[in-house]
């Protein structure tokens, strides 16, 4: 046992930490949130050049092939500075690629992906807003050599910017809503998908994504056609670790920002830092942070090591979710009234709670998981 | 990153997991919760079997130098703490063995060592702590119980109060004051004494649920040899505060609670209630799927506090955030398994108790962590003021 970091990670950190400091203030986050596009093409460029995209792809397809907890590391430093973008929705479409894609996708993707060229997402959810399959109602009806999708996709992570849509649908119906899943690699230009942003508390541009005739390919199936569920609950586990992993990069900027304004701010002739019944808030900020960084690191580690961590991936994210949004909630509580201003940095990371939480899981569709794995009939 | 242990410290664990569960078939079904040990014979009896068992194979001794008997490190403790605390066995005696031993370790003479280690390290001397007094709790720098050096003796006089098990310890130690007139922090000794030398009353304190495991100590010229002495004359304070951060990870009270949880779904998939198990109800799963990712964000906590410790680098912060994490998700454990089990949860170690009237038990045992080792407010102070920095009021 050794909870500390690699000297390698160490040096992404930090590498992560200055380069997102000088290219990614605040004023860049919020010109993000009201802009069409929600990211920066020029800073993504740079991100790609930092190695970024292509971190988790094997060098023979043209990345760096560092491990799922390099990835973790690099995402923490990430949600410290709330950098929006398809970042996430990239990676987090890419581990599909990797795990279930013939050769040919992966030479026809995955150098794309790493030089930034090509963003990704996943289309999972719909009308229901549920994440287990039972929720997959889009149709996949087989015609040909290809297959034609028709239905709606809704909160899919910037789906109006994706060169590519993984997108989960029902090729057949079956007894057990798991079976007959399929997963298809669809390119976004295809004639019939038309794509609008939600208005969201994030403002983080989820889409609806609107399939109308869409006709894809057979060779464009990712993985085994109607076996495709096993391939969604990796996507889950894996993107509910990554969200993870930038909200505790967040919370920590959330117990910073708030300790170093109360050491500044002065009432009653001292600053009310000084005040116990703040201290002890503060405190409690600060465990809640401490708590949740093992347990998402103990669940990185897993994963990283091809080790089962359904339930630890899922304890995590339930767990992670609530404090993300109570420590960003007692941030704004502390600042007092000048943190409920949009103009303040605080209220950023407080929307972005709500983000994280319905990211990959709810709280309640992890705890059922872990109600499961702990042993409930 | 790694939080793996090696095949050598796997194997150790199954040692440690194999004993303490052969251990639990004498386990006498009187002991539930953490105290009862100093309540009934049978159960003091069983803790004192424990430790010579734990003694035979020098498991009382772990991560000390072996010039003094030890063997194995600091992460041998730790599996060890693991697997009593899952199975619930005590006779590593909490004040000797977790927290006197490494102090006298790092703080005391070579005569000290070699005359009150041993005898730890063979089961055989049970420890008390002799700190608060009445009017002394969290502020313990408040202390009045003087010891006053005449000749090659200290003689004591005062109060000491809620002394775990000070009705069944051998020996104790304690702070008292040894220079009235010099300044706080600077006028108390750390003395290690004979609990049956003359002068000393032992009172037990009725506790909440009726038992009685803490006791006010009354000191009336007690004559302590010079002699037993820990650290520096006047300076116990630094003794004090070394001795605090042995104050245990939290590792065995989190097993403890694993366990706890693992019996508690078993009851809710046996237990029927309106025609289905417990287990199928969605409040309850929610209820325990929560406590349970808790229990983990605990646990991953205290491995990050033993993984600083094993470096001997600072867990300060750490320490006292799994303090209050740990303790009082056993405060939410009890009020919330006392929910499942519904009217049967206030009902005392019976035929109509289930799990042998464990939750009942920890109705009142929870206030144990909470308030002991420092209480959590105090524990909260320590992050604000030396981990976060923020200004201390005066």
């Amino acid at each position: 046992m050794d909870l500390r970091f690699t000297e390698e990670q160490e040096i992404l950190r930090q590498t992560a930490r200055g380069f997102l400091a000088a290219e990614c203030p605040k004023t860049l986050v919020r010109e993000l949130e009201q802009s069409e596009k929600g990211y920066s093409p020029e800073l993504w460029k740079k991100m790609a050049e930092l190695g970024w995209m292509g971190l988790i792809i094997p060098e023979e397809y043209g990345g760096i092939g560092y491990t799922f907890q390099d990835l973790t590391v690099l995402l923490e430093e990430i949600g410290r500075n709330i950098l929006p973008g398809p970042f996430v929705a990239t990676t987090t479409s890419t581990f599909p690629i990797l795990e279930a894609g013939t050769e040919e996708q992966k030479k026809g993707l995955l150098p794309e992906i790493a030089q930034g060229d090509l963003i990704l997402t996943t289309a999972l959810l719909e009308s229901d807003g549920v994440f287990d399959a039972s929720g997959i109602a889009i149709k996949a009806a087989p015609k040909g050599d290809a297959f034609i999708i028709n239905g709606t996709k809704l909160f899919v992570d910037m789906a109006h910017v994706a060169g590519h849509i993984i997108c989960v649908t029902r090729t057949k119906e079956g007894t057990a809503p798991e079976k007959g899943i399929t997963l298809f690699i669809v390119d976004s230009a295809t004639a019939g998908i038309s794509c609008q942003v939600m208005p969201t508390t994030a403002q983080d541009k989820l889409c609806e994504v609107r399939f109308e005739n869409v006709n894809v390919p057979k060779k464009n199936v990712l993985g085994t056609i109607d076996e495709g569920w096993a391939i969604v609950e990796m996507i889950l586990r894996k993107g509910a670790i990554a969200r993870c992993a930038e909200s505790i990069g967040a919370i920590q900027t959330c117990v910073e920002m708030t300790v170093a304004y109360a050491k500044e701010r002065v009432q009653y002739e001292r600053p009310v830092g000084a005040f116990q019944a703040l201290q002890h808030i503060m405190a409690d900020m600060w465990t809640a942070m401490e708590t949740s960084r093992y347990l998402v690191y103990e669940a990185a580690w897993m994963e990283s090591n091809g080790l089962p961590c359904t339930k630890e991936a899922s304890m995590a994210k339930a767990y992670v979710n609530e404090v993300y949004r109570n420590v960003s909630k007692w941030a704004v509580r502390l600042h007092g009234a000048i943190a409920t201003s949009n103009d303040h940095d605080i209220p950023l990371y407080y929307r972005r709670s709500k983000a994280a939480d319905t990211a990959f899981g709810s709280t309640d569709f992890h705890r059922e998981i872990v109600a499961g794995q702990i042993g409930l009939v | 990153m790694d939080f793996s242990l090696t095949d050598e410290q796997k194997s150790r664990s199954r040692e440690f997991y194999d004993t303490c569960k052969n251990l639990s078939k004498k386990r006498p079904p009187s002991l539930v919760g953490f105290e009862a040990i100093y309540e009934l014979d049978e159960c003091w009896e069983y803790n004192m079997y424990c430790a010579e068992e734990f003694a035979k194979k020098g498991w009382l001794a772990l991560g000390w130098p072996p010039e003094y008997g030890g063997s194995g490190d600091m992460m041998d403790r730790v599996l060890f703490a693991e697997a009593r605390g899952y199975y619930g066995t005590p006779g590593a005696d909490i004040f000797g063995v977790q927290m006197l031993a490494p102090t006298l370790l790092q703080a005391a003479s070579e005569e000290i060592k070699r005359e009150f280690l041993p005898p730890i390290a063979r089961g055989e001397v049970m420890w008390c702590e002799l700190w608060s007094e009445p009017n002394a709790g969290s502020d313990l720098a408040a202390l009045a119980t003087t010891a006053i050096r005449k000749g090659d003796e200290y003689v004591i006089n005062g109060q000491k109060t809620w002394n775990t098990g000070a009705h069944r310890a051998h020996w104790g130690f304690g702070v008292f004051k040894t220079d009235p007139a010099a300044r706080r922090h600077h006028n108390m000794t750390f003395l290690l004494l004979d609990m049956k030398t003359p002068g000393i009353t032992i009172r037990p304190i009725p506790y909440l649920d009726g038992s009685a495991p803490y006791c006010e100590v009354y000191f009336d010229d007690v004559r302590v040899p010079a002699k037993n002495i820990v650290g520096q004359e006047h300076e116990g304070w630094a003794v004090v505060n070394l001795l605090a951060g042995f104050e245990r990870s939290g590792i065995n009270e989190i097993m403890s609670m694993m366990r706890g949880l693992e019996q508690l779904v078993a009851f809710c998939n046996e237990t029927k209630r309106r025609g289905q198990p417990l287990a199928k109800d969605p409040l309850v799963r929610n209820r325990l799927a929560q406590l349970a990712c808790e229990l983990a964000a605990a646990r991953a906590l205290a491995y990050r506090v033993a993984d600083l410790q094993n470096r001997n680098e600072m867990s300060l912060m750490d320490a006292s955030a799994g303090k209050i994490f740990f303790s009082e998700l056993g405060e939410r454990f009890a009020f919330m398994a006392g929910d499942i089990l519904g009217p049967y949860g206030q009902v005392r170690t019976s035929r109509w108790a289930p799990l042998n009237g464990i939750w009942e038990k920890m109705f009142h045992e929870h206030f144990i962590t909470t308030i002991s080792m420092g209480t959590n407010e105090i524990q909260r102070n320590i992050i604000a003021w030396y981990g976060l920095g923020l200004p201390r009021m005066r």
